[in-house]
C-alpha cells in the first residue's frame, strides 16, 4: 500500500513538476504574481504591527502600565481626594508572581506649572525613581542634567516643550501648584533637575516628574498615593494574570487592564488582528483570479494527454491530484520568494523608519515618529497557511474539471 | 463595426472563462477599489470638518508669533474691530475673535488649570460647534457678563452645576496677577471626553478685563462655506490684515498640522494597498494576453503570410485589452458605486471603529463620499495598468517569423 | 476461450442537428491469441467499437465481455483499473505524455499500478530494449521520430503484460519501413505472449498481418474473414520493406 501510493506520489509529482515548466512564461508570470502578493502580504502587515505595536506599548506606558489599580472614582474624576493606601500584605503577595516584571505606586494629580514667563497645565507625577525606570520611564530620554535619584530628591524633571514654553531651563526655578485634600491651594518652589524628550511632544508637555515623598508632603498625602502601575512581559497576555492581582486588590479599588482602561487601545488591537486577516483575504483573492486562470490554461492546452493518460489506466482522482500538485508547486515556489523577499526588505528597516514628516499625524493615531516594522511568526503563518489552504481550495474547480474529461472527446480534440 | 473591433469581440470569447476570469480580477479590485477610495473621502473629508468646526475653524488671523509661541502675551491689539472688518468684506458672519489665557480655576472643593477661552456671544456659534451643544443652561449674551460656559466633564470633577461659583486665578499679560469669580451659565457636552474635560469659555469683554488684555486678543476664526473655498476665503483674508505687519493669517493644515499629516500617512498605506492590487491585475492581463498571442501563434503566421503587418495584430491584442479593461471598469465602477451609494444612505462601520472614531472627531458610522473622482480614479489606474500590461504580448508580434509561426502547435 | 465477446452493440452520436450511427447492432467473438484487424473507411464505426471494447466508451446498449468481465457494467474507477491491467492501448498520434521520457513513458503505466522503483526501471529496460530503443531511454518525445515513438507506445502497451492490445490507425503516421518494423513488432508479440490484437486501419499494409479480417461500413460487419496471406514470413516483409 505505501509502496503503491509512493509511486503514485512519484507519478504526480514529475508530471506536475515538468508541466508547470512547459509553458515557463505562464509559470514564471503566475510565481511574480504570487511572490508581489505574499510580500505585500507580510511587508504590510509587519509595518502595520509595528505602528500599532508603538501605539500600544506607548498608550499603555502612559495608562500606565498593563494593569492599573485606582480608586473607583479616580478614572472619571483624577483628583487628590480619590487617593488609594499603597498596597497591603495581600496585594504586595500577588506581586510576587514571575509574570509581573514591575510595579509602582505613584501620584498623579492635576497642577500648575509656573515660570517667572509664563503658566502650564500639566500632570504631576510624584514618582518613585527606582521602579518607575523599570516600569516606563527611559533613562536615555533625559536630554539634560539628570533624572530623580530617590522619592525625596527636591528636584523636578519636565519636557523640553514645556521648557520651552515656559522659558526656563536646567538649574532654573518653577513653581508647582496644586490643591490638597481639603482644597487647599499648595505651592512649592522646585529646582529644574533634568530635561527629557518623549517620543511624543505632546506628552513632553503634559507629565512633570517629582520625588514621591516630596509630592506627598507637598500635598499633605501621608503615605497615599493615586494609582499603582503594574507591568508584565508581554501586554498580549495580560489576561492570563490580570485575574490574580484584581483578586488580592478586593471589590474596594478599581483594577483593569490595559485594554479595558483604554478601548480606543484594545479597539486596535484587535482591529489590528481583523486588519491582517482582511488585508491577506483580499491580496489572496485579487491573486485567486489569475491562479485559476493559470489552471484552467494549463487543462485546457493538455486536454489530448490527460485523455491519453485516462485511456491508459489512470483513475480521475489521479487527474485531480497532478492537478493539485501542480497548484501547490506554483503556490509553494511563490509562497518561498515571496517570504525570503519580504525578510529581506524588512530586516534592512529593522532600525526604523523616519516618518517624522508625519510625526503630527502618527501622534494623533498615538504613534511615534519612527516606524519599526514587526515581522510576526504568527502573521507570516497566516499569510502562509491561507494561501495555501485558499489557493488549494480554489484550484479544486479546475481540477475537478480535468478529472471530469470524458477520454473520447479529450482523445479527439485537435 | 470596425473589423479589428469585430475580431476582438469573437477572439475573447473563444476562451469565455479565460476572460472572465480575467475581467473578474478586474471587477473584484475595481469594486473594492472604488468602495475604499469613496469611504477614503469620505471619511477625511469628515475627519477635517469635524475637527475643525468643533474649534479650530478653517483659519485664524493671529499675531505672527503666535502659532509656535502661543504664550498670552502675543496677542494683537483692536481684535473686535478687526473681526468686524472681516466679517463686513468678507460678507459674512462666520467670523469670531478669541482671547486664550490659562488660568487655575477652583470650585469650592477642587482646582483644576485649564485653559480659559474668550470668545464673542454673537459670533462664536458661528464658528465652532460647541456652544450648539449646551445641553443644560444658556450661551452668553453679554460680552461682557462674569459668567462661565464648562464641558460636562470638567463640571463633574469641578463639582459644580448652572448657577455655583468658580474661581479664577492666574496672570495677566503684562505678568500681573489675575483673578475673579464667574458664574457657571451652562454646561456643554461633545461626547468627546478630551474637549469635555478641558473646554471653558468666557465672554470675551469680560476676559480681556480679567486678562489685562486691553482690546487685544488670540485670533479671529473664519470659517468658509466649504472647505474647497478655503484657499479663496484665505486670500480675500490676507488682502484685509496685509496693512497690519504683525499678523499672519493660517489655514488649517497650519494651525492643525496633525490632521493633514495623519490624512497623509493614511493615504500613503492605502495607496500602497491600492498598488499591489492594482500590479496583481496587470499581471493577470499580462498572463492572459502572452498566452492568447502564443497559443494564435499559427494563426497570426497564417496572417502574416497573407499580408497583414505585425502593427495591425498587435493593434488587435491592444484591442482584445481595451475591450475587457472597457468590461472590468463599467462592471466594476457600477458594482463599487452601487455598495459605495448604499453604505453612503445606510451607513458603515466594523468593529473597533467607535474607538477609533472617536480619537479622530468622526461619528461612529462612516458614510463613503461618492464623486466622479472616486469613482473613476482607481478603475481608471486599473483600466490605464492593464492597457500597459498588453504591450509586451503585442510587441512579440513584430517579432514573429510566419514561416515557423505557421508550424508551431 | 473467448477473449472478446459482443452482444448487439448500439451507439448513436449528435453532430450539430445530425444523428450519426456509430454501431448497429455489432455483435463479434475474438479468441484469445486472435489477430484482428478491422477495417472499413472512416466513419464506419470501427474506432467506435475499438474505444467500447476498451472501455473509453459505453454504447448505448448490448454487452461486452473483456475475458469473464462484463465491462459494460463497471464503473469508471473499475474501468480504469481494467485497462491498466489488462489492455494496452496504442493511438494514432499524440500517444506519449510529452513532458516524460520514452523510459518514463513505460514506467508511467508500472507506476500508476504501484510498482516499485526498482522493478520498473529493470523492466523498462529490458522491454525498451526488445523493442529496439535500446540508448534512447532518456529522450523526449519530441526528440524521437515517428515510428520509434511508435515503437515506445508499444513497450509502454505491453509492459504491463495485457492480455489485449488494442491499436487504432497504428501506422497512420509512418512511412513504409517503419510501418512494417511495426508490424512485425505486433506479429513477434502476437506469436511469443500469446496477446490478442485488434487494430483498427485502412492501411492495406497492415491488413496482410491480420489473421482474421473484419470489414466494418456504416456501424455494422459487412465481412469476416479467415486472411489466406497471412502466411507471409515476417522476414520476406523486412526484405521487401528494405
Amino acid at each position: 500500500m505505501f509502496r503503491k501510493s509512493r509511486a503514485h506520489f512519484d507519478v504526480i509529482f514529475t508530471l506536475a513538476w515538468r508541466y508547470l515548466w512547459r509553458n515557463h512564461r505562464r509559470t514564471l508570470i503566475m510565481l511574480a504574481a504570487i511572490t508581489v502578493g505574499v510580500w505585500a502580504m507580510i511587508f504590510m502587515t509587519a509595518l502595520m504591527r509595528g505602528m500599532v505595536d508603538d501605539m500600544l506599548l506607548n498608550g499603555i506606558r502612559n495608562l500606565p502600565g498593563e494593569i492599573q489599580i485606582h480608586h473607583p472614582q479616580y478614572r472619571d474624576d483624577p483628583s487628590i481626594n480619590n487617593s488609594i493606601d499603597p498596597p497591603d500584605k495581600r496585594l504586595l503577595q500577588a506581586l510576587q508572581i514571575p509574570e509581573v516584571q514591575a510595579w509602582t505606586g505613584r501620584v498623579r494629580v492635576p497642577a500648575v506649572i509656573s515660570s517667572e514667563r509664563d503658566s502650564r497645565g500639566i500632570t504631576l507625577l510624584g514618582i518613585e525613581p527606582e521602579s518607575e525606570v523599570r516600569l516606563s520611564f527611559d533613562l536615555d530620554s533625559i536630554a539634560a542634567g539628570r533624572f530623580l535619584k530617590n522619592s525625596s530628591d527636591h528636584g523636578l524633571v519636565i519636557g523640553a516643550k514645556l521648557a520651552e514654553r515656559l522659558e526656563t531651563r536646567l538649574g532654573k526655578r518653577v513653581v508647582i501648584m496644586s490643591q490638597d485634600p481639603d482644597n487647599n491651594i499648595v505651592d512649592r518652589g522646585f529646582r529644574v533637575v533634568g530635561i527629557y524628550k518623549a517620543k511624543m511632544a505632546s506628552l513632553e508637555e503634559l507629565y512633570v516628574y517629582a520625588g514621591l515623598e516630596t509630592v506627598q508632603k507637598l500635598l499633605h498625602l501621608d503615605d497615599q498615593i493615586s494609582e499603582i502601575a503594574i507591568t508584565g512581559e508581554n501586554y498580549r497576555n495580560t489576561a492570563n494574570w490580570y485575574p490574580q492581582i484584581k483578586q488580592a486588590t478586593g471589590e474596594n479599588l478599581q483594577t483593569l487592564p490595559w485594554y479595558e482602561a483604554d478601548t480606543y487601545l484594545g479597539a486596535m488591537l484587535a482591529m489590528m488582528d481583523g486588519f491582517v486577516l482582511v488585508w491577506i483575504i483580499v491580496i489572496f483573492l485579487a491573486l485567486s483570479f489569475g491562479l485559476v486562470n493559470t489552471l484552467v490554461m494549463a487543462v485546457f492546452e493538455r486536454t489530448r494527454e490527460i485523455g491519453l493518460m485516462q485511456a491508459l489506466g489512470m483513475h480521475p482522482t489521479m487527474i485531480l491530484y497532478q492537478i493539485l500538485m501542480e497548484s501547490f508547486l506554483l503556490l509553494f515556489i511563490g509562497l518561498l520568494i515571496g517570504n525570503v523577499l519580504a525578510v529581506s526588505t524588512i530586516i534592512p528597516l529593522q532600525d526604523g523608519i523616519d516618518i517624522s514628516a508625519v510625526a503630527q499625524g502618527m501622534e494623533m493615531m498615538g504613534s511615534s515618529s519612527m516606524l519599526y516594522p514587526a515581522l510576526k511568526l504568527n502573521d507570516i503563518l497566516l499569510a502562509n497557511s491561507i494561501v495555501i489552504v485558499l489557493g488549494l481550495l480554489t484550484s479544486l474547480l479546475p481540477a475537478w474539471h480535468a478529472a471530469q474529461l470524458n477520454p473520447i472527446e479529450a482523445l479527439g480534440k485537435d | 463595426m470596425n473589423i479589428t473591433l469585430r475580431m476582438a469581440w469573437r477572439n475573447l470569447w473563444r476562451h469565455k472563462r479565460r476572460t472572465w476570469l480575467t475581467v473578474g480580477a478586474m471587477i473584484f479590485s475595481n469594486l473594492l477599489l472604488v468602495f475604499l477610495i469613496s469611504l477614503q473621502f469620505g471619511s477625511y473629508r469628515m475627519m477635517i470638518d469635524n475637527t475643525l468646526r468643533s474649534y479650530t475653524g478653517h483659519m485664524q488671523v493671529q499675531n505672527k508669533t503666535y502659532n509656535d509661541d502661543p504664550k498670552i502675551r502675543n496677542s494683537f491689539a483692536a481684535i473686535i474691530p478687526l473681526a468686524d472688518e472681516i466679517r463686513h468684506q468678507l460678507g459674512t458672519d462666520s467670523v469670531a475673535a478669541r482671547g486664550v489665557a490659562f488660568a487655575m480655576t477652583s470650585s469650592k472643593q477642587r482646582s483644576y488649570g485649564l485653559q480659559i477661552i474668550g470668545v464673542e456671544p454673537d459670533f462664536e456659534t458661528r464658528v465652532s460647534t460647541l456652544p450648539g451643544l449646551i445641553n443644560k443652561g444658556h450661551y452668553f449674551t453679554d460680552i461682557n457678563a462674569e459668567e462661565i460656559i464648562i464641558g460636562s466633564v470638567l463640571a463633574r470633577n469641578l463639582r459644580v452645576d448652572i448657577g455655583d461659583e468658580l474661581t479664577l486665578l492666574g496672570s495677566g499679560r503684562d505678568g500681573s496677577f489675575a483673578a475673579g469669580i464667574v458664574i457657571v451659565t451652562a454646561i456643554f457636552e461633545s461626547g468627546v471626553a478630551d474637549i469635555d474635560r478641558s473646554m471653558a469659555q468666557v465672554p470675551l469683554g469680560y476676559f480681556q478685563s480679567l486678562f489685562s488684555m486691553g482690546d487685544g486678543g488670540h485670533n479671529i476664526v473664519i470659517n468658509a462655506e466649504d472647505l474647497p473655498l478655503v484657499p479663496l476665503v484665505q486670500q480675500n483674508v490676507n488682502d484685509i490684515v496685509h496693512q497690519r505687519k504683525e499678523l499672519a493669517v493660517l489655514g488649517w493644515n497650519k494651525l492643525q498640522p496633525g490632521l493633514k499629516q495623519a490624512i497623509q500617512a493614511d493615504m500613503a498605506s492605502a495607496w500602497f494597498m491600492y498598488a499591489v492590487l492594482i500590479v496583481l491585475v496587470a499581471f493577470s492581463v499580462l498572463n492572459t494576453q502572452l498566452m492568447s498571442v502564443l497559443e494564435r501563434t499559427r494563426e497570426f503566421g497564417t496572417m502574416m503570410a497573407l499580408g497583414v503587418k505585425p502593427i495591425r495584430l498587435g493593434s488587435l491584442v491592444i484591442t482584445e485589452t481595451f475591450i475587457m479593461s472597457s468590461l472590468g471598469l463599467a462592471i466594476g465602477a457600477v458594482l463599487g458605486s452601487a455598495l459605495a451609494y448604499y453604505l453612503s444612505i445606510v451607513g458603515f462601520s466594523y468593529p473597533g471603529m467607535e474607538e477609533m472614531a472617536g480619537k479622530f472627531n468622526l461619528p461612529d458610522r462612516m458614510y463613503p463620499s461618492l464623486s466622479p473622482l472616486s469613482i473613476f480614479l482607481g478603475p481608471g489606474i486599473v483600466f490605464f495598468c492593464s492597457l500597459l500590461a498588453s504591450i509586451y504580448p503585442a510587441l512579440r508580434l513584430f517579432f514573429l517569423q510566419p514561416v515557423s509561426a505557421m508550424k508551431a502547435v | 476461450m473467448n477473449a472478446i465477446v459482443c452482444k448487439d452493440l448500439c451507439k448513436t452520436f449528435k453532430q450539430g442537428e445530425e444523428i450519426i450511427t456509430g454501431l448497429n447492432n455489432v455483435s463479434i467473438i475474438i479468441e484469445k491469441g486472435d489477430f484482428v484487424c478491422l477495417s472499413g473507411p472512416s466513419g464506419s464505426g470501427k474506432t467506435t467499437l475499438l474505444n467500447a471494447i476498451g472501455g473509453l466508451d459505453t454504447p448505448d446498449s448490448g454487452e461486452i465481455s473483456i475475458g469473464d468481465i462484463r465491462i459494460d457494467k463497471l464503473g469508471k474507477g473499475a474501468l480504469a483499473d481494467m485497462r491498466l491491467h489488462n489492455i494496452g492501448f496504442v493511438f494514432q498520434a499524440y500517444n506519449l505524455i510529452p513532458v516524460l521520457t520514452a523510459r518514463e513513458n513505460v514506467e508511467f503505466v508500472m507506476q500508476v499500478s504501484g510498482m516499485s522503483a526498482a522493478e520498473r526501471s529493470q523492466k523498462s529496460h529490458a522491454i525498451l530494449k526488445e523493442v529496439g530503443l535500446e540508448g534512447m531511454e532518456d529522450r523526449r518525445p519530441a526528440q524521437l521520430s515517428g515510428g520509434q515513438q511508435q515503437r515506445v507506445a508499444v513497450a509502454r502497451a505491453i509492459v504491463s503484460q495485457p492480455t489485449l492490445i488494442l491499436a487504432d490507425e497504428p501506422t497512420a503516421n509512418l512511412d513504409s519501413v517503419a510501418s512494417s518494423q511495426l508490424m512485425d513488432l505486433f506479429t513477434q508479440l502476437n506469436r511469443h505472449h500469446h496477446i490478442t490484437f485488434v487494430i483498427a486501419t485502412h492501411d492495406i499494409r497492415v491488413m496482410k498481418y491480420a489473421k482474421r479480417l473484419i470489414g466494418m461500413e456504416d456501424g455494422k460487419i459487412i465481412s469476416d474473414q479467415i486472411n489466406n496471406d497471412q502466411t507471409i514470413n515476417v522476414q520476406t516483409v523486412n526484405n521487401k520493406a528494405q
